[in-house]
């Protein structure tokens, strides 16, 4: 497979994982909308090539960002980067044969609590999606969703009892996403989880969880083990999706009023005109 | 050729409470038993929600629930239930993709196409095994063969590109584990011969 001709994919820009994931001296070879690409990290800086071009880089909030297009990066912000006592927990990397549009909008999902990560996230007997406002933020082109609640019997992993977690979701760019949740040791303030995605292919990605959290108590083992259960509830689902690529054609998949996010993130891609880790679609007359 | 009927399992293997993914010429189906009346039904393998493959999904009573948001459609693919929204009456037009089947002869049927011919007719037969084999363009067929003191019915139809999936079963007074061995032996030879 080949580097995508979809302009508005080329023009985003992309996670190739935490800056602690390079090592110097040593080349990685990748892929990313298709493409092959190495990632060689030197002393005093990274590089990015793909078929002998290098691409732009960005090191920001410790990862490292790149992209085939022209658009300069644009920093997103995160506030919680500059708090001193939060946790800066790097996930890991989790290969995905799924849609790396798929992933976002799972991420962006209440519902699935209950069925998907039963008795952690959600309960069978309390699946109820409450009423939640999204809108989409046009001043910095993004998508939230606030006022989200749901009863979770094991919120996170210093959760000791069920709760009812307050989120907020935050779709920075169609492959990155954000979440904030009530953090449990500290109610009056937000744990903030991000899921980054590196799109290898239509079909393949590779999710790289960060969290800043306040805990003061649990290991980084134990905060990574956390993530990294619900992440793969959420990969047997992601891989048995049909199809693997995230469907925009109306009529082709079932919203309902607890789909309103995902609702507006189809409506936004749609927007961008952006294909990549999409279905094709039989509704659009075939450009010349 | 058989008719548009295409025997998909053998009813033994799919017992109440349970799903079963099956390929059918590459055609993703789900089986599912009813515990509540003990039918047996052939769908789509995709939740109409968000795609989901159904045969992940759990059998509860008389309904097929899918694993993602515990969407639950009863026997006719009706969705019957959103547990997000437990107060909404669920819209009819919400409904998972079903075919017609029947169980004839112990095994499974699905009728494909739009031919509404009547379901195949045989005799009361043994399940025997279903097994895949390895080897690619056979169409859809069932045959009978002498396998003394009775005969054996193979019935097969292709799965994936490259693989079938064959279906076996006894009439009449039989030696299971014999004909369980020739029928191993035949999926073998078939292998060889389409590496050959």
């Amino acid at each position: 497979m080949s580097l995508t001709a979809d302009t508005a994919a080329l023009e985003q820009w992309y996670v190739l994982g935490a800056l602690g994931d390079f090592t110097p001296g040593e080349t990685v070879a990748t892929r990313l909308l298709g493409a092959a690409i190495d990632i060689t990290r030197h002393e005093d800086r990274i590089e990015v090539v793909a078929d002998g071009r290098h691409l732009p880089v960005s090191t920001d909030y410790g990862h490292l960002w790149t992209s085939f297009g022209l658009t300069p990066w644009r920093r997103f912000e995160l506030p919680e980067a500059d708090e001193p006592d939060r946790r800066w927990v790097h996930c890991g990397a989790v290969h995905v044969r799924a849609s790396g549009l798929r992933l976002i909008e799972n991420f962006l999902d209440l519902a699935h609590f209950p069925y998907v990560h039963t008795d952690i996230l959600g309960t069978e007997a309390q699946p109820e999606v409450a009423k939640y406002e999204v809108e989409q933020r046009r001043d910095v082109d993004e998508l939230w969703a606030t006022k989200c609640e749901f009863f979770q019997p094991r919120a996170a992993a210093t959760a000791g009892e069920g709760q009812i977690s307050k989120y907020m979701y935050r779709v920075t760019s169609p492959f990155n996403v954000m979440l904030y949740k009530t953090a449990p040791p500290a109610p009056d303030r937000w744990d903030v989880i991000a899921l980054f995605v590196q799109p290898l292919s239509e079909t393949q990605s590779i999710a790289h969880p960060f969290m800043l959290v306040i805990d003061e108590t649990s290991s980084d083992a134990e905060l990574i083990g956390f993530q990294q259960m619900i992440f793969l509830q959420d990969k047997i689902v992601l891989e048995n999706q049909r199809p693997l690529t995230l469907p925009l054609q109306p009529g082709r998949e079932t919203p309902t009023r607890a789909d309103l996010s995902s609702v507006l993130y189809r409506r936004w891609l749609k927007e961008k005109a952006l294909t990549f880790g999409t279905e094709a679609r039989s509704d659009l007359a075939q450009a010349l | 050729m058989i008719s548009a009927w295409t025997p998909i399992a053998l009813s033994r293997d799919v017992p109440a409470g349970v799903t079963r993914a099956v390929l059918l010429e590459d055609n993703e189906l789900v089986i599912w038993r009813s515990q509540a009346d003990g039918a047996a039904h052939v769908w789509e393998d995709r939740c109409p929600h968000r795609g989901m493959r159904l045969s992940l999904g759990f059998v509860r009573e008389g309904a097929l629930n899918c694993l993602y948001h515990g969407w639950q459609y009863g026997g006719s693919g009706s969705c019957v239930r959103i547990p997000a929204h437990p107060d909404l009456t669920v819209p009819p037009t919400i409904r998972a993709t079903t075919f017609e089947a029947v169980e004839v002869g112990g095994l499974i049927w699905v009728r494909r196409g739009d031919d509404e011919v009547p379901p195949p007719e045989l005799p009361p037969l043994q399940p025997l095994l279903s097994l895949a084999v390895d080897v690619d363009g056979l169409e859809a067929e069932h045959v009978e063969l002498d396998f003394a003191p009775g005969k054996l019915h193979l019935f097969w139809h292709a799965s994936t590109p490259g693989r079938i999936m064959l279906h076996a079963a006894l009439e009449g007074e039989a030696d299971l584990p014999g004909a369980a061995g020739f029928v191993r032996q035949l999926r073998d030879d078939m292998e060889q011969g389409a590496a050959a």
